[in-house]
Protein backbone atom coordinates (compact mmCIF):
# COMPACT_ATOMS: atom_id res chain seq x y z
CA UNK A 1 0.00 0.00 0.00
CA UNK A 2 1.12 3.43 -0.77
CA UNK A 3 2.23 5.44 2.00
CA UNK A 4 -0.08 8.87 2.43
CA UNK A 5 1.47 11.85 2.07
CA UNK A 6 0.10 14.59 4.95
CA UNK A 7 0.34 18.14 3.84
CA UNK A 8 1.21 20.27 7.27
CA UNK A 9 -0.03 23.20 7.07
CA UNK A 10 2.61 26.04 7.42
CA UNK A 11 1.79 29.44 8.52
CA UNK A 12 4.02 30.77 10.46
CA UNK A 13 2.86 29.52 14.31
CA UNK A 14 4.92 27.14 16.93
CA UNK A 15 7.01 24.70 16.00
CA UNK A 16 6.24 21.65 13.89
CA UNK A 17 8.82 19.59 14.68
CA UNK A 18 7.27 17.31 16.83
CA UNK A 19 3.78 16.82 14.63
CA UNK A 20 6.56 16.05 12.09
CA UNK A 21 8.20 14.00 14.29
CA UNK A 22 4.70 12.08 15.31
CA UNK A 23 3.66 11.80 11.34
CA UNK A 24 6.86 9.76 10.13
CA UNK A 25 5.92 8.19 13.24
CA UNK A 26 2.47 7.04 12.12
CA UNK A 27 3.87 5.97 8.93
CA UNK A 28 3.49 9.11 7.05
CA UNK A 29 5.51 10.84 4.66
CA UNK A 30 5.20 14.75 5.60
CA UNK A 31 5.08 17.82 3.36
CA UNK A 32 5.61 21.02 5.50
CA UNK A 33 4.10 23.93 2.96
CA UNK A 34 2.07 27.22 3.22
CA UNK A 35 2.36 26.40 -0.56
CA UNK A 36 -0.94 25.81 -2.22
CA UNK A 37 0.79 23.98 -4.92
CA UNK A 38 2.55 21.77 -2.41
CA UNK A 39 -0.41 21.56 -0.43
CA UNK A 40 -2.58 20.01 -3.76
CA UNK A 41 -0.50 17.49 -3.70
CA UNK A 42 -1.00 15.91 -0.52
CA UNK A 43 -3.52 13.41 0.77
CA UNK A 44 -4.54 14.76 3.83
CA UNK A 45 -4.31 18.29 4.92
CA UNK A 46 -3.36 18.68 8.75
CA UNK A 47 -3.76 22.36 10.20
CA UNK A 48 -2.10 22.87 13.59
CA UNK A 49 -1.99 25.60 15.74
CA UNK A 50 -0.77 27.49 18.50
CA UNK A 51 -2.17 30.42 20.59
CA UNK A 52 -4.21 32.46 20.24
CA UNK A 53 -7.64 32.19 17.76
CA UNK A 54 -7.60 35.93 16.42
CA UNK A 55 -3.76 36.23 15.74
CA UNK A 56 -4.00 32.38 14.06
CA UNK A 57 -7.07 33.44 11.84
CA UNK A 58 -5.20 36.73 10.77
CA UNK A 59 -1.98 34.68 9.64
CA UNK A 60 -4.37 32.37 7.81
CA UNK A 61 -5.80 35.26 5.93
CA UNK A 62 -2.76 36.87 5.25
CA UNK A 63 -1.47 33.92 3.36
CA UNK A 64 -4.62 33.66 1.67
CA UNK A 65 -4.68 29.93 3.42
CA UNK A 66 -8.39 30.78 4.82
CA UNK A 67 -9.95 30.86 1.13
CA UNK A 68 -7.43 27.45 0.24
CA UNK A 69 -8.64 25.55 3.47
CA UNK A 70 -12.69 26.89 2.64
CA UNK A 71 -12.19 25.17 -0.86
CA UNK A 72 -9.96 21.91 0.13
CA UNK A 73 -13.36 21.43 2.86
CA UNK A 74 -15.95 22.11 -0.64
CA UNK A 75 -14.16 19.86 -2.43
CA UNK A 76 -14.61 16.83 0.18
CA UNK A 77 -10.13 16.80 1.11
CA UNK A 78 -9.71 15.10 3.80
CA UNK A 79 -8.64 17.58 6.57
CA UNK A 80 -7.71 17.19 10.20
CA UNK A 81 -7.17 19.93 12.83
CA UNK A 82 -5.39 20.41 15.66
CA UNK A 83 -6.14 22.15 18.90
CA UNK A 84 -6.46 25.38 17.93
CA UNK A 85 -6.55 24.23 14.38
CA UNK A 86 -9.76 22.34 15.43
CA UNK A 87 -11.19 25.73 16.68
CA UNK A 88 -10.37 27.50 13.88
CA UNK A 89 -12.50 25.49 11.78
CA UNK A 90 -15.58 26.80 13.51
CA UNK A 91 -17.68 29.63 12.62
CA UNK A 92 -16.25 31.99 15.10
CA UNK A 93 -14.76 32.57 17.91
CA UNK A 94 -15.12 34.38 21.44
CA UNK A 95 -11.75 34.30 22.36
CA UNK A 96 -10.11 38.00 22.91
CA UNK A 97 -13.66 39.43 21.60
CA UNK A 98 -15.27 38.04 18.56
CA UNK A 99 -13.63 36.44 15.64
CA UNK A 100 -14.83 34.96 12.38
CA UNK A 101 -13.40 31.66 11.76
CA UNK A 102 -13.18 29.27 8.43
CA UNK A 103 -16.66 28.13 9.22
CA UNK A 104 -15.80 24.47 8.11
CA UNK A 105 -17.52 23.04 10.85
CA UNK A 106 -20.40 24.56 12.29
CA UNK A 107 -20.13 25.56 15.90
CA UNK A 108 -18.52 28.71 18.08
CA UNK A 109 -15.11 28.00 20.23
CA UNK A 110 -16.00 29.63 23.90
CA UNK A 111 -14.45 29.54 27.12
CA UNK A 112 -14.71 26.43 28.99
CA UNK A 113 -17.78 26.17 31.67
CA UNK A 114 -16.48 24.09 34.57
CA UNK A 115 -12.70 25.48 34.71
CA UNK A 116 -10.45 28.45 33.32
CA UNK A 117 -7.92 25.99 32.39
CA UNK A 118 -7.64 22.22 30.90
CA UNK A 119 -3.98 21.42 31.08
CA UNK A 120 -2.70 18.14 31.51
CA UNK A 121 -3.83 14.60 30.30
CA UNK A 122 -6.92 13.44 30.27
CA UNK A 123 -8.87 10.88 29.21
CA UNK A 124 -11.35 9.97 25.84
CA UNK A 125 -14.76 8.89 25.68
CA UNK A 126 -15.64 8.07 22.40
CA UNK A 127 -19.37 9.01 21.64
CA UNK A 128 -19.19 7.70 18.09
CA UNK A 129 -20.04 3.66 17.77
CA UNK A 130 -18.41 3.56 14.10
CA UNK A 131 -15.47 6.07 15.22
CA UNK A 132 -11.98 5.75 14.04
CA UNK A 133 -11.14 6.86 17.48
CA UNK A 134 -12.64 3.39 19.27
CA UNK A 135 -9.37 1.87 19.75
CA UNK A 136 -8.32 5.15 22.18
CA UNK A 137 -11.23 4.90 24.07
CA UNK A 138 -10.03 5.55 27.47
CA UNK A 139 -6.06 5.98 26.73
CA UNK A 140 -5.09 9.02 28.14
CA UNK A 141 -3.86 12.47 26.13
CA UNK A 142 -2.28 15.49 27.04
CA UNK A 143 -4.78 18.98 26.76
CA UNK A 144 -3.79 22.63 26.88
CA UNK A 145 -6.68 25.06 26.47
CA UNK A 146 -8.87 27.20 27.72
CA UNK A 147 -12.12 27.54 25.12
CA UNK A 148 -13.48 24.52 23.33
CA UNK A 149 -15.79 24.47 20.58
CA UNK A 150 -19.35 23.89 21.02
CA UNK A 151 -20.56 22.97 17.79
CA UNK A 152 -23.02 20.32 16.49
CA UNK A 153 -23.67 17.41 18.58
CA UNK A 154 -23.85 14.87 15.56
CA UNK A 155 -20.26 16.03 14.38
CA UNK A 156 -18.74 15.29 18.23
CA UNK A 157 -16.81 12.00 17.99
CA UNK A 158 -15.20 11.95 21.52
CA UNK A 159 -15.49 14.18 24.55
CA UNK A 160 -13.40 14.30 28.47
CA UNK A 161 -14.31 15.20 31.35
CA UNK A 162 -13.37 18.85 32.78
CA UNK A 163 -15.53 17.60 35.34
CA UNK A 164 -18.39 17.96 32.60
CA UNK A 165 -18.20 16.98 29.24
CA UNK A 166 -15.90 18.70 26.43
CA UNK A 167 -15.35 18.31 22.78
CA UNK A 168 -12.49 16.28 22.38
CA UNK A 169 -12.72 15.57 18.72
CA UNK A 170 -15.34 16.11 16.11
CA UNK A 171 -15.94 14.20 12.71
CA UNK A 172 -17.93 15.10 9.76
CA UNK A 173 -17.15 12.91 6.94
CA UNK A 174 -13.41 13.46 5.77
CA UNK A 175 -13.01 16.50 8.34
CA UNK A 176 -11.81 15.62 11.86
CA UNK A 177 -10.55 17.94 14.36
CA UNK A 178 -8.96 17.18 17.57
CA UNK A 179 -8.98 19.20 20.83
CA UNK A 180 -5.87 17.85 22.21
CA UNK A 181 -1.97 17.37 21.09
CA UNK A 182 -1.36 14.39 19.88
CA UNK A 183 1.88 14.58 18.51
CA UNK A 184 2.64 15.51 22.51
CA UNK A 185 0.16 12.43 23.67
CA UNK A 186 3.25 9.34 23.31
CA UNK A 187 2.54 6.36 21.69
CA UNK A 188 -1.37 6.98 22.24
CA UNK A 189 -1.13 9.92 20.03
CA UNK A 190 0.92 8.21 17.38
CA UNK A 191 -1.24 5.45 17.20
CA UNK A 192 -4.91 7.80 17.09
CA UNK A 193 -3.10 10.11 14.05
CA UNK A 194 -2.07 6.37 12.13
CA UNK A 195 -5.54 5.66 12.20
CA UNK A 196 -7.36 8.88 11.74
CA UNK A 197 -5.45 9.65 9.63
CA UNK A 198 -5.74 6.74 7.37
CA UNK A 199 -9.67 6.86 7.87
CA UNK A 200 -10.59 10.34 6.99
CA UNK A 201 -8.16 9.43 3.64
CA UNK A 202 -10.04 6.65 2.92
CA UNK A 203 -13.74 7.82 3.96
CA UNK B 1 -10.62 12.78 35.17
CA UNK B 2 -7.62 15.07 34.36
CA UNK B 3 -4.76 13.72 35.78
CA UNK B 4 -2.23 15.14 38.03
CA UNK B 5 1.25 15.12 36.50
CA UNK B 6 4.57 14.61 37.32
CA UNK B 7 7.23 16.93 35.87
CA UNK B 8 10.65 16.12 34.99
CA UNK B 9 13.01 19.04 35.46
CA UNK B 10 16.32 19.40 33.60
CA UNK B 11 18.17 22.42 35.16
CA UNK B 12 20.66 24.38 33.33
CA UNK B 13 23.55 26.49 34.53
CA UNK B 14 25.95 28.06 31.44
CA UNK B 15 24.59 25.78 29.15
CA UNK B 16 25.41 22.30 30.96
CA UNK B 17 22.33 20.31 32.58
CA UNK B 18 23.35 20.28 36.70
CA UNK B 19 22.45 18.96 39.61
CA UNK B 20 20.99 22.00 41.82
CA UNK B 21 20.75 22.08 45.76
CA UNK B 22 19.96 25.01 48.13
CA UNK B 23 19.89 27.22 44.89
CA UNK B 24 23.30 28.20 45.38
CA UNK B 25 25.65 24.68 44.74
CA UNK B 26 25.22 23.14 40.82
CA UNK B 27 26.85 19.84 40.23
CA UNK B 28 27.50 19.51 36.26
CA UNK B 29 26.05 16.04 34.66
CA UNK B 30 26.06 16.58 31.12
CA UNK B 31 24.11 17.94 28.16
CA UNK B 32 20.35 19.24 28.51
CA UNK B 33 18.89 17.44 25.54
CA UNK B 34 20.48 13.89 27.10
CA UNK B 35 18.48 14.25 30.02
CA UNK B 36 15.49 15.99 28.19
CA UNK B 37 15.70 12.70 25.84
CA UNK B 38 15.40 10.56 28.58
CA UNK B 39 12.04 11.89 30.03
CA UNK B 40 10.64 11.77 26.89
CA UNK B 41 11.40 7.98 26.61
CA UNK B 42 10.33 7.48 30.04
CA UNK B 43 6.94 8.51 29.34
CA UNK B 44 7.31 11.87 31.83
CA UNK B 45 4.00 13.40 32.11
CA UNK B 46 6.09 16.49 31.06
CA UNK B 47 9.52 18.27 30.77
CA UNK B 48 10.38 21.54 32.20
CA UNK B 49 13.93 23.05 31.06
CA UNK B 50 14.80 25.86 33.21
CA UNK B 51 18.15 27.83 32.01
CA UNK B 52 18.79 29.37 35.88
CA UNK B 53 21.46 31.74 35.00
CA UNK B 54 19.61 33.36 32.44
CA UNK B 55 17.73 36.25 34.16
CA UNK B 56 20.56 36.93 36.65
CA UNK B 57 23.32 37.48 33.86
CA UNK B 58 20.14 39.48 32.26
CA UNK B 59 21.59 37.18 29.02
CA UNK B 60 18.25 35.96 27.78
CA UNK B 61 16.94 33.01 27.14
CA UNK B 62 19.22 30.06 25.91
CA UNK B 63 17.42 29.85 22.38
CA UNK B 64 20.56 27.66 21.48
CA UNK B 65 20.18 25.50 23.65
CA UNK B 66 16.20 25.43 23.05
CA UNK B 67 16.37 25.02 19.88
CA UNK B 68 18.50 21.78 19.96
CA UNK B 69 16.02 20.26 22.87
CA UNK B 70 13.46 21.35 19.72
CA UNK B 71 14.93 19.66 17.51
CA UNK B 72 14.63 16.61 19.24
CA UNK B 73 10.82 16.24 17.93
CA UNK B 74 9.54 15.55 21.50
CA UNK B 75 6.24 13.13 21.79
CA UNK B 76 6.10 14.86 25.89
CA UNK B 77 4.75 18.58 26.27
CA UNK B 78 7.62 21.02 27.01
CA UNK B 79 7.92 23.70 29.18
CA UNK B 80 11.02 26.31 29.12
CA UNK B 81 12.10 28.74 31.98
CA UNK B 82 15.07 31.17 32.14
CA UNK B 83 15.63 34.96 31.04
CA UNK B 84 12.42 35.14 29.41
CA UNK B 85 11.83 39.05 29.88
CA UNK B 86 9.57 39.98 26.65
CA UNK B 87 6.74 39.05 24.14
CA UNK B 88 8.98 38.03 21.54
CA UNK B 89 11.15 36.28 24.26
CA UNK B 90 7.85 33.93 24.82
CA UNK B 91 7.08 33.73 20.82
CA UNK B 92 10.65 32.67 19.84
CA UNK B 93 10.58 30.22 22.61
CA UNK B 94 7.44 28.84 21.93
CA UNK B 95 8.25 28.72 17.69
CA UNK B 96 11.54 26.92 18.86
CA UNK B 97 9.49 24.09 20.57
CA UNK B 98 8.57 25.15 23.98
CA UNK B 99 4.25 24.16 24.29
CA UNK B 100 4.72 26.50 27.57
CA UNK B 101 6.58 29.20 28.78
CA UNK B 102 7.74 30.14 32.35
CA UNK B 103 8.37 33.31 34.07
CA UNK B 104 9.68 34.38 37.31
CA UNK B 105 11.65 37.47 37.14
CA UNK B 106 9.20 39.25 34.36
CA UNK B 107 6.33 38.64 36.86
CA UNK B 108 7.54 41.52 39.07
CA UNK B 109 10.14 43.44 36.47
CA UNK B 110 8.23 43.12 33.34
CA UNK B 111 4.63 42.98 34.03
CA UNK B 112 3.48 44.61 31.22
CA UNK B 113 5.29 42.33 29.24
CA UNK B 114 3.84 39.16 31.06
CA UNK B 115 0.27 40.44 30.13
CA UNK B 116 1.45 40.98 26.30
CA UNK B 117 2.53 37.21 26.05
CA UNK B 118 -0.37 36.17 27.62
CA UNK B 119 -2.52 37.91 25.14
CA UNK B 120 -0.63 36.85 22.02
CA UNK B 121 0.49 32.87 23.10
CA UNK B 122 -2.90 32.21 25.32
CA UNK B 123 -2.72 32.30 29.29
CA UNK B 124 -2.83 28.44 29.45
CA UNK B 125 0.75 28.94 27.93
CA UNK B 126 2.01 30.78 30.35
CA UNK B 127 3.20 29.79 33.80
CA UNK B 128 4.84 31.98 36.83
CA UNK B 129 6.88 31.16 39.08
CA UNK B 130 7.74 32.12 42.74
CA UNK B 131 10.36 30.52 44.96
CA UNK B 132 8.88 30.87 48.34
CA UNK B 133 9.53 30.44 52.08
CA UNK B 134 7.23 29.92 54.78
CA UNK B 135 8.93 30.75 58.06
CA UNK B 136 8.09 33.91 58.23
CA UNK B 137 4.49 34.21 56.28
CA UNK B 138 4.45 33.46 52.97
CA UNK B 139 7.59 35.43 51.47
CA UNK B 140 9.08 34.70 47.80
CA UNK B 141 13.12 35.38 46.76
CA UNK B 142 14.42 37.48 44.31
CA UNK B 143 16.34 35.22 43.34
CA UNK B 144 18.46 37.27 41.21
CA UNK B 145 19.05 39.86 44.70
CA UNK B 146 19.55 36.68 46.47
CA UNK B 147 16.77 38.76 48.72
CA UNK B 148 13.43 37.72 50.67
CA UNK B 149 10.74 39.88 49.76
CA UNK B 150 7.03 40.10 51.18
CA UNK B 151 5.33 37.67 47.96
CA UNK B 152 3.37 41.53 46.81
CA UNK B 153 0.56 41.47 45.10
CA UNK B 154 1.52 41.41 41.83
CA UNK B 155 1.47 37.59 41.47
CA UNK B 156 -2.03 37.99 42.69
CA UNK B 157 -3.37 40.01 40.57
CA UNK B 158 -1.97 37.95 37.58
CA UNK B 159 -3.89 35.18 38.47
CA UNK B 160 -6.85 36.92 39.42
CA UNK B 161 -6.76 38.82 35.63
CA UNK B 162 -6.15 35.10 34.32
CA UNK B 163 -2.52 36.45 32.66
CA UNK B 164 -1.00 33.14 33.89
CA UNK B 165 -2.60 29.63 34.43
CA UNK B 166 -0.60 28.07 36.51
CA UNK B 167 1.92 28.99 39.49
CA UNK B 168 5.22 26.88 40.36
CA UNK B 169 5.88 27.34 43.72
CA UNK B 170 9.65 26.59 44.39
CA UNK B 171 10.52 25.48 48.27
CA UNK B 172 14.30 26.87 47.29
CA UNK B 173 15.61 26.34 50.64
CA UNK B 174 15.54 22.78 50.28
CA UNK B 175 15.99 22.18 46.56
CA UNK B 176 18.21 19.18 46.32
CA UNK B 177 17.32 17.90 49.70
CA UNK B 178 13.71 17.22 51.12
CA UNK B 179 10.95 20.04 51.01
CA UNK B 180 9.65 21.35 54.39
CA UNK B 181 6.08 22.33 52.58
CA UNK B 182 3.17 20.96 54.35
CA UNK B 183 0.03 20.47 52.64
CA UNK B 184 -1.98 22.42 55.42
CA UNK B 185 0.36 25.35 54.76
CA UNK B 186 -1.29 25.67 50.87
CA UNK B 187 -4.70 25.99 52.40
CA UNK B 188 -5.37 28.71 52.16
CA UNK B 189 -2.59 30.43 50.34
CA UNK B 190 -2.92 34.13 50.59
CA UNK B 191 -3.52 34.02 46.64
CA UNK B 192 -6.34 33.54 44.52
CA UNK B 193 -6.91 30.16 43.22
CA UNK B 194 -4.90 28.95 40.88
CA UNK B 195 -3.44 25.24 40.28
CA UNK B 196 0.00 24.87 41.74
CA UNK B 197 3.26 23.06 40.46
CA UNK B 198 5.31 22.17 43.40
CA UNK B 199 8.95 22.09 43.05
CA UNK B 200 11.96 21.60 45.64
CA UNK B 201 12.96 18.70 47.45
CA UNK B 202 10.17 16.40 46.33
CA UNK B 203 12.52 13.97 46.65
CA UNK B 204 10.26 11.05 48.54
CA UNK B 205 7.25 9.94 46.37
CA UNK B 206 4.91 9.49 49.63
CA UNK B 207 5.42 13.36 50.10
CA UNK B 208 4.49 13.69 46.92
CA UNK B 209 1.07 11.32 47.10
CA UNK B 210 0.65 13.58 50.23
CA UNK B 211 0.21 16.47 48.10
CA UNK B 212 -1.61 14.90 44.83
CA UNK B 213 -4.23 14.73 47.26
CA UNK B 214 -4.51 18.58 47.54
CA UNK B 215 -7.07 20.13 45.47
CA UNK B 216 -4.71 22.72 44.11
CA UNK B 217 -1.76 20.99 43.60
CA UNK B 218 -1.86 19.95 39.85
CA UNK B 219 1.66 18.58 39.40
CA UNK B 220 4.74 17.99 41.50
CA UNK B 221 8.14 18.67 39.65
CA UNK B 222 11.33 16.84 40.36
CA UNK B 223 14.93 17.47 38.95
CA UNK B 224 17.78 15.85 40.89
CA UNK B 225 16.42 12.27 41.27
CA UNK B 226 15.61 11.79 38.07
CA UNK B 227 19.09 12.28 36.86
CA UNK B 228 21.43 9.21 37.87
CA UNK B 229 19.40 6.39 37.42
CA UNK B 230 17.58 4.62 33.78
CA UNK B 231 14.34 4.86 34.06
CA UNK B 232 13.93 6.93 37.51
CA UNK B 233 10.99 8.66 36.50
CA UNK B 234 8.90 5.28 36.07
CA UNK B 235 9.79 3.61 39.16
CA UNK B 236 9.25 7.37 41.01
CA UNK B 237 6.15 7.24 39.86
CA UNK B 238 5.03 3.84 40.60
CA UNK B 239 6.10 4.52 44.09
CA UNK B 240 3.90 6.96 44.06
CA UNK B 241 1.07 4.83 44.04
CA UNK B 242 -1.98 6.95 43.03
CA UNK B 243 -4.87 7.30 40.77
CA UNK B 244 -4.31 10.55 40.44
CA UNK B 245 -1.60 10.51 38.08
CA UNK B 246 -1.39 8.87 34.84
CA UNK B 247 0.16 5.58 35.15
CA UNK B 248 3.62 4.57 34.64
CA UNK B 249 4.81 4.27 31.10
CA UNK B 250 7.34 3.97 27.74
CA UNK B 251 6.82 5.86 25.44
CA UNK B 252 6.27 3.12 22.98
CA UNK B 253 4.82 0.86 25.28
CA UNK B 254 0.99 0.21 25.58
CA UNK B 255 -0.77 2.38 28.48
CA UNK B 256 -2.76 1.76 30.53
CA UNK B 257 -6.39 3.00 30.05
CA UNK B 258 -9.18 4.44 32.25
CA UNK B 259 -12.97 3.85 31.23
Amino acid sequence: MNRLTVGLVDYGVGNLTSVTHALHDAGFRVRLAGDSTVLDACDVLLLPGVGAFPSAMKKLRDTGLDVYLRNAAKTNRPLLGICLGMQLLAEESFEMGHSKGLGILAGKVIPLRDTPWHIGWNSLKCTMSDSALHSSHGEFFYFNHSFALDGASEHVSAVTHVPGPVTAAVRHGRIAGLQFHPEKSQRAGTSLLRTLIQDIAHA
Amino acid sequence: MLKKRLVGVVTVRHGWAVQSFGYNRHLPIGRPECLVENLDRWGADEILVQAIDRSKGEMGPDFDMLARVGKLGLETPLIYAGGIATEEHATRAIQLGADRICVDYALHHATDEVRKMSARLGAQAIIGAVPINFSQGLRRLDYVTQQERPFGDVIPGLISQRVISELVLIDWKHDGGETHLTPEQLDPLPIPQVPLILFGGFSDPTTTRRFYQHPAVAAVAVGNLFTYREHAYQMYKREVESDLIRPAAYVGASTSKEF
